[in-house]
C-alpha cells in the first residue's frame, strides 16, 4: 500500500467517523450487543460450565470447568423424561393445538367482518379482540373460577354451583384447559393478521369468477382461500411461536396436577435452583422460535411477497351476502365474543366481590377486597386494593415501568429505525437490523432467564442490577424492541428522503434534521406505537416473573403471587386493574388513530418478513 | 450572480451497477445546464453528487473557487456548506411547518434575527405573486402553488447555483407551459447558474442555454439546442431527441460520376459528401422530407400508409415496400390512405452516422 492510497482510505474514515449518525449506530449497536447477545452467550456459557452450587448434583464437579454434564443429564439422563421430554411433548401438544384452533375461529371470524354482509360486524372487531388484550393470566383465573374441582384441593367453582356435579377433571385442569384458553387468548391475534391479508384481496378477482358463473363455495375454495393461504400459514407459524412459549396457562392450568411445559418447567427449576436446566430449557425454547420465525419467513417469504404483488388495490367491491345465514350467524359470533371477551371479566369482577369464595349467594357479597380496611379475619388481615400499599405500590410500580419502557423504547426504535432505513447500505445499519431483531426469538420466559444470569452478578463494568427498577425498565425495552424499530421504520418511511436532504441543503446538521424534521414528522406514529408498547409491558408476566423482588412489585406479578397463594379475590382485582388499564390504553391508541390502530397491529405482528 | 462549476473524471457506482463514468463537464458561470435523458441515465445521480446528496467514488468537483469534493485529496464538502439551492421533484416542503418557516427555514439556520427573515420571506413570497399564503401549510396548497414556494424556498438564501431536480414534472401540462417562462425569466433577472435535470426533451429545448444528453450514466453530447436538434453526435442522441421520431435508413455509400449518392433498399438518394463505404445510417428529420402529389424528377414514389392530423401540422406514415418514414408536414393536404405520393430529401438535411458505432460521419 503506497502512501496515496493510505492518505485515501485514512481520509474515507475520517469522513466515516466525523459523521454523527455512524458514532451513534456504533454505540447503539455496542449497547444492544451487550444486551442481547452477551445475555445470550452467558447462559450458553453456564449450561456448558460447573456452577458453584452444582456439587450437589454430581460429585465430580470442579467449579469454573467446561463440562457437558448438564446437557447430558437433562437430554439422556434419569430425570430427562420429567424434566424435559415430557414438557417438551406437552409444549408442543398444546401449542400446536392451540395453534390450529385459534387460526381456525379467527379465520372464519376475519372472514366474517372483512368480507361479508354480517350485521354489527364494526362493533364485533373490537370486542372480539379483548381476549389478546387482557393478562392471559385472567382468563386462566377465569377458567379456574368456572370449573375449579375440590378433588384436587380448592373450592367448587361456578359449574359445580349450577350443575350440583363436579367437572370431570381434565376439563379442570391438564391440556384440555390449557389448549382451549391459550386458543381463546390468541385467536384475536390470528384475528388481526389474517384479517389484514383479506382485506388488501382485490375483489374484482373474485368478481371475475362470479361472472363466470362460480358459485360462492366454489368462489371462496378456489380464489379467496388460495390467495390468503399463504397468509393463514404465517399466521399459525406465528401464533404457535407464542403459544408454544406461554407460561402463565399452563402454569395455573396444568402446575396443580403437575402437567407441565418447556416454559412452566423452567419457572419450577429455577424455583428448585437448578439454574443449568432452567438454562438448557430457556436456549431450547429459543431455538423452537428462532426455527419457527425462520420457516415462516423462509418458506413463506416466497409466497408471502407473490401474494403481495396480487393485493394492492384493496378491498372496494360489494361484500359475500350471506342471506338467510346473515342473523344466525351474527348471534353465533356474538355469543362466542361474549363468551370468550365478557364473560371472563364478569366472572372475575363478580368473584371479586364474594366474602367468601364459592359461595353464590347474595348475601355472601361484599367490596371488602377492594375498598376494605385490613381485617385480621378476612384474607390473612390483607386490605382491599384502596387501602392496601402493597398493591397500590404495586399499581405505581406498573404505570412508572410501562410508562418509562415504553417511552424510551419508541425513542430507541426510532432511532434505530432512522439508521436502519436512511443508512440501508452500511455494516453498521445490516447489523443494527438483525441485532434488535433478536429479542423477538426470546420467550419472555427465557429472556428473563438471560437476564437473571447476566445481571445477578456484577460482570465486569456492569453491576449487578438484580432487584432493581432499571433491570425492569431495561428487559422491557429490549422485548418490546422489535416491535418499536418496525413502528419506528414505518413512520420513518413515510418521511420522504427529500425533505432532510432540503433541510441540509439549507446547511440543517444531522442533529437539527432529527430535531426539526424526523422528529416532528415521525411523532403520530411512534405515539401510537408507544401506547401499544404500554400495554403490553403492562400485561407482562412471563418477562418479569423471574426478576421480581419485594420492592419492585407490578401488578401481575403481585396478583400472580395472590393466585398462586389462593388469595383468589384479591389476585382477581389486580388481575381486573390490569385489564382495566390495558383497556384504557387500547381506547387511547384507538382514539389516536382510529385506522392506523388495526394497520400498526399488523405490522407489529407481522414481524417475520 | 453565478458561479461556475468544473466536473473531472466523475464515477459512481451502486455495488455493481455504474451510476455515472468518466463524466466531464464544465459549466460557465450564469449558464442554464439541462441534463437530458431517459430515466436512469445518471441524470439525477449527477446532479445530486453536485448538491453533496450523493458521494461519487471517483473524480472532483469544483464549485466557483471552491473544491467540494475530491477522491484525490480526500475532501467532501457537507450539502450545506457548498452554496447550492435545489427544488425537488416532490417539492420536499416540510409538511409540518407553514409556508412562512418553509422559505424561512435556511435563514433561520444562519442564526439570521427573526425581523430580517420576516422581511426577506415576504419579498420572496411578493416576488413570486404570493402574498398572504405565509400563514398556510404545504397540503393546503394547490400543486402550483407548492411549486413556488419551493422555488420560493429556493430563492430565499440567495445561493449562486440553482439546482432542479425534474421541478415541473408533477404539474400539469398547461401550468408547467407557464412555470417554464418564470423559470426562464428567473434565471434571466438573477443570473444564477442554474443546472436542470429532465427527461422531456421540449423541457430541455425550451429552457437550456447548453443541453448534456446522458446515457448509461455517460454524457453523449453537450451543445446548445439547435445543434442537439440538427447535428445529433450520435445515433442515440438523434433518436432520442425529436417527436416524432428520426427516421433512420440503413445505406451504402456510393459515388458515381463525381456526385454522392445512398443506396437504399432499392432506391438511390442525393447524399452529402461522403467518401463510399458500407453500413452507413442515414438520419432524416421527418420534417425534411418534403411531398409531392404528383410525380416529379429525382423524387421517390411512396405510399400513404396513414395520416394523423394533428391540429397544425399533420403526421404521415407513408410506405415503399418494407421500408416506413415518418412525414412532419405543415400544408393541409387532403390525403387518402394507399394513394402514391413522391419525396424528396436535400441531401444538406441529411446526418449519416456509423451503423455499429453510431457516431457522426458527417460534419460541418
Amino acid at each position: 500500500m503506497d502512501a496515496s492510497t493510505l492518505e485515501r482510505w485514512l481520509n474515507r474514515f475520517r469522513y466515516r467517523l466525523t459523521s454523527p449518525q455512524f458514532i451513534i449506530s456504533v454505540l447503539l449497536l455496542v449497547a444492544l450487543f451487550y444486551l442481547i447477545l452477551v445475555p445470550l452467550y452467558g447462559i450458553i456459557d453456564r449450561t456448558i460450565t460447573w456452577g458453584d452450587t452444582d456439587i450437589r448434583m454430581s460429585r465430580e464437579a470442579v467449579p469454573g470447568q467446561y463440562t457437558l454434564f448438564h446437557w447430558k443429564n437433562i437430554l439422556l439422563g434419569r430425570a430427562a423424561k420429567k424434566f424435559f421430554y415430557e414438557p417438551l411433548v406437552n409444549a408442543f401438544f398444546t401449542g400446536s393445538i392451540a395453534a390450529v384452533l385459534a387460526l381456525l375461529v379467527g379465520g372464519i371470524l376475519s372472514w366474517l367482518i372483512t368480507r361479508t354482509d354480517m350485521p354489527g360486524k364494526h362493533l364485533l372487531r373490537p370486542v372480539l379482540t379483548i381476549p389478546y388484550i387482557i393478562p392471559a393470566f385472567a382468563i386462566a383465573l377465569a377458567w379456574g373460577a368456572l370449573f375449579r374441582s375440590p378433588r384436587v384441593g380448592g373450592l367448587p367453582g361456578l359449574f359445580e354451583f349450577v350443575f350440583g356435579i363436579a367437572p370431570p377433571l381434565w376439563l379442570s385442569y391438564g391440556p384440555v384447559p390449557i389448549i382451549i384458553t391459550m386458543a381463546i387468548h390468541y385467536c384475536p391475534f390470528v384475528l388481526l393478521l389474517v384479517s389484514g391479508a383479506l382485506a388488501t384481496i382485490d375483489s374484482q378477482l373474485e368478481e371475475s369468477a362470479e361472472l363466470l358463473g362460480a358459485s360462492r363455495w366454489v368462489i371462496l375454495r378456489k380464489i379467496t382461500f388460495p390467495i390468503v393461504a399463504p397468509g393463514f400459514l404465517s399466521a399459525f407459524v406465528l401464533t404457535f411461536g407464542k403459544t408454544i412459549g406461554t407460561f402463565a396457562l399452563p402454569y395455573l392450568l396444568g402446575g396443580p396436577i403437575r402437567y407441565h411445559t418447556l416454559a412452566t418447567m423452567l419457572f419450577s427449576s429455577f424455583s428448585l435452583g437448578l439454574e443449568p436446566i432452567a438454562y438448557i430449557l430457556a436456549l431450547i425454547l429459543i431455538v423452537i422460535t428462532a426455527l419457527v420465525v425462520y420457516l415462516s419467513s423462509r418458506f413463506l417469504g416466497k409466497n408471502l411477497r407473490r401474494f403481495e404483488t396480487v393485493s394492492g388495490k384493496g378491498f372496494k367491491g360489494q361484500p359475500t351476502l350471506l342471506g338467510s345465514w346473515r342473523w344466525p350467524l351474527c348471534l353465533m359470533v356474538w355469543a362466542f365474543a361474549l363468551v370468550t371477551a365478557i364473560f371472563p371479566i364478569g366472572l372475575l369482577t363478580y368473584q371479586s366481590i364474594m366474602l367468601i369464595d364459592g359461595r353464590y349467594n347474595l348475601s355472601n357479597l361484599t367490596l371488602h377486597y377492594w375498598i376494605g380496611q385490613s381485617n385480621s379475619d378476612i384474607a390473612f388481615g390483607e386490605p382491599g386494593v384502596l387501602h392496601n400499599p402493597i398493591i397500590l405500590g404495586a399499581t405505581w410500580n406498573s404505570i412508572k415501568l410501562a410508562a418509562f419502557s415504553s417511552v424510551f423504547c419508541a425513542f430507541l426504535g426510532l432511532l434505530i429505525a432512522y439508521i436502519i432505513i436512511r443508512d440501508r447500505r452500511s455494516w453498521v445499519s445490516t447489523l443494527l437490523d438483525q441485532v434488535s431483531f433478536v429479542p423477538f426469538l426470546f420467550p419472555g420466559i427465557a429472556l428473563g432467564a438471560m437476564y437473571l444470569s447476566m445481571f445477578a452478578a456484577q460482570h465486569g463494568p456492569i453491576p449487578a442490577l438484580y432487584g432493581t427498577f432499571s433491570l425492569l425498565v431495561l428487559i422491557a425495552v429490549i422485548k418490546r424492541l422489535p416491535y418499536s424499530v418496525r413502528t419506528g421504520a414505518s413512520a420513518v418511511t413515510q418521511i420522504g428522503q427529500e425533505l432532510e436532504e432540503a433541510a441540509e441543503l439549507e446547511g440543517a446538521s444531522w442533529f437539527q434534521r432529527m430535531r426539526r424534521i424526523v422528529a416532528p414528522l415521525a411523532t403520530s406514529g411512534v405515539v401510537a406505537g408507544l401506547m401499544v408498547s404500554f400495554v403490553g409491558i403492562m400485561r407482562e408476566l412471563s418477562l418479569i416473573i423471574l426478576l421480581i423482588t419485594p420492592t419492585t412489585r407490578v401488578l401481575m406479578t403481585l396478583g400472580f403471587r395472590y393466585a398462586e397463594e389462593d388469595q383468589i379475590q384479591l389476585g382477581n382485582t389486580l388481575v381486573l386493574l390490569v385489564t382495566f388499564i390495558t383497556i384504557l390504553g387500547e381506547l387511547l391508541v384507538w382514539w389516536l388513530g382510529k385506522s392506523r390502530l388495526t394497520r400498526l397491529h399488523e405490522k407489529q405482528m407481522d414481524l417475520e418478513r | 450572480m453565478g458561479l461556475s462549476i468544473e466536473i473531472s473524471d466523475l464515477k459512481k457506482t451502486y455495488g455493481e451497477v455504474t451510476a455515472l463514468d468518466q463524466v466531464n463537464l464544465t459549466i460557465k458561470a450564469g449558464e442554464f445546464i439541462v441534463l437530458l435523458g431517459p430515466s436512469g441515465c445518471g441524470k439525477t445521480t449527477l446532479l445530486r453528487c453536485i448538491a453533496g446528496l450523493e458521494r461519487p467514488n471517483q473524480g472532483e468537483i469544483i464549485i466557483g473557487e471552491q473544491v467540494v469534493f475530491s477522491s484525490q485529496r480526500g475532501i467532501t464538502v457537507a450539502p450545506g456548506k457548498r452554496q447550492v439551492g435545489m427544488v425537488f421533484q416532490g417539492y420536499a416542503l416540510w409538511p409540518h411547518l407553514a409556508v412562512y418557516e418553509n422559505i424561512g427555514f435556511g435563514l433561520r439556520l444562519q442564526k439570521i434575527p427573526r425581523r430580517e427573515v420576516q422581511q426577506r420571506v415576504d419579498q420572496v413570497l411578493q416576488d413570486l405573486g404570493m402574498e398572504g399564503l405565509g400563514e398556510r401549510y404545504p397540503s393546503e396548497l394547490s400543486g402550483g402553488q407548492q411549486q413556488r414556494v419551493a422555488v420560493a424556498r429556493l430563492l430565499a438564501t440567495k445561493p449562486p447555483v440553482f439546482l432542479m431536480d425534474e421541478p415541473l414534472s408533477n404539474l400539469d401540462a398547461r401550468l408547467r407551459l407557464d412555470m417554464r417562462s418564470e423559470l426562464k425569466r428567473l434565471h434571466h433577472d438573477t443570473g444564477v447558474t442554474t443546472i436542470y435535470v429532465t427527461h422531456d426533451q421540449t423541457e430541455a429545448m425550451t429552457l437550456a442555454s447548453c443541453v448534456v444528453v446522458m446515457k448509461d450514466g455517460r454524457i453523449q453530447q453537450i451543445a446548445p439546442p439547435r445543434e442537439i436538434y440538427y447535428k445529433p453526435a450520435n445515433l442515440f442522441v438523434a433518436e432520442f431527441v425529436g417527436m416524432p421520431r428520426i427516421n433512420l435508413l440503413p445505406a451504402r455509400a456510393v459515388q458515381q460520376n463525381g456526385s454522392y449518392w445512398l443506396e437504399i433498399d432499392d432506391f438511390k438518394l442525393s447524399a452529402p459528401e461522403i467518401p463510399p463505404r458500407d453500413g452507413v445510417v442515414a438520419a432524416v428529420r421527418p420534417e425534411d422530407v418534403r411531398i409531392f402529389l404528383e410525380p416529379e424528377p429525382g423524387a421517390l414514389e411512396f405510399q400513404v400508409y396513414s395520416v394523423l392530423p394533428s391540429g397544425p401540422e399533420l403526421f404521415i406514415q407513408a410506405r415503399r415496400r418494407t421500408r416506413t418514414i415518418i412525414i412532419r408536414e405543415t400544408r393541409q393536404l387532403d390525403l387518402k390512405m394507399d394513394q402514391p405520393i413522391w419525396i424528396k430529401i436535400n441531401p444538406s438535411d441529411i446526418n449519416l452516422y456509423d451503423q455499429i458505432s453510431g457516431v457522426l460521419l458527417t460534419s460541418e
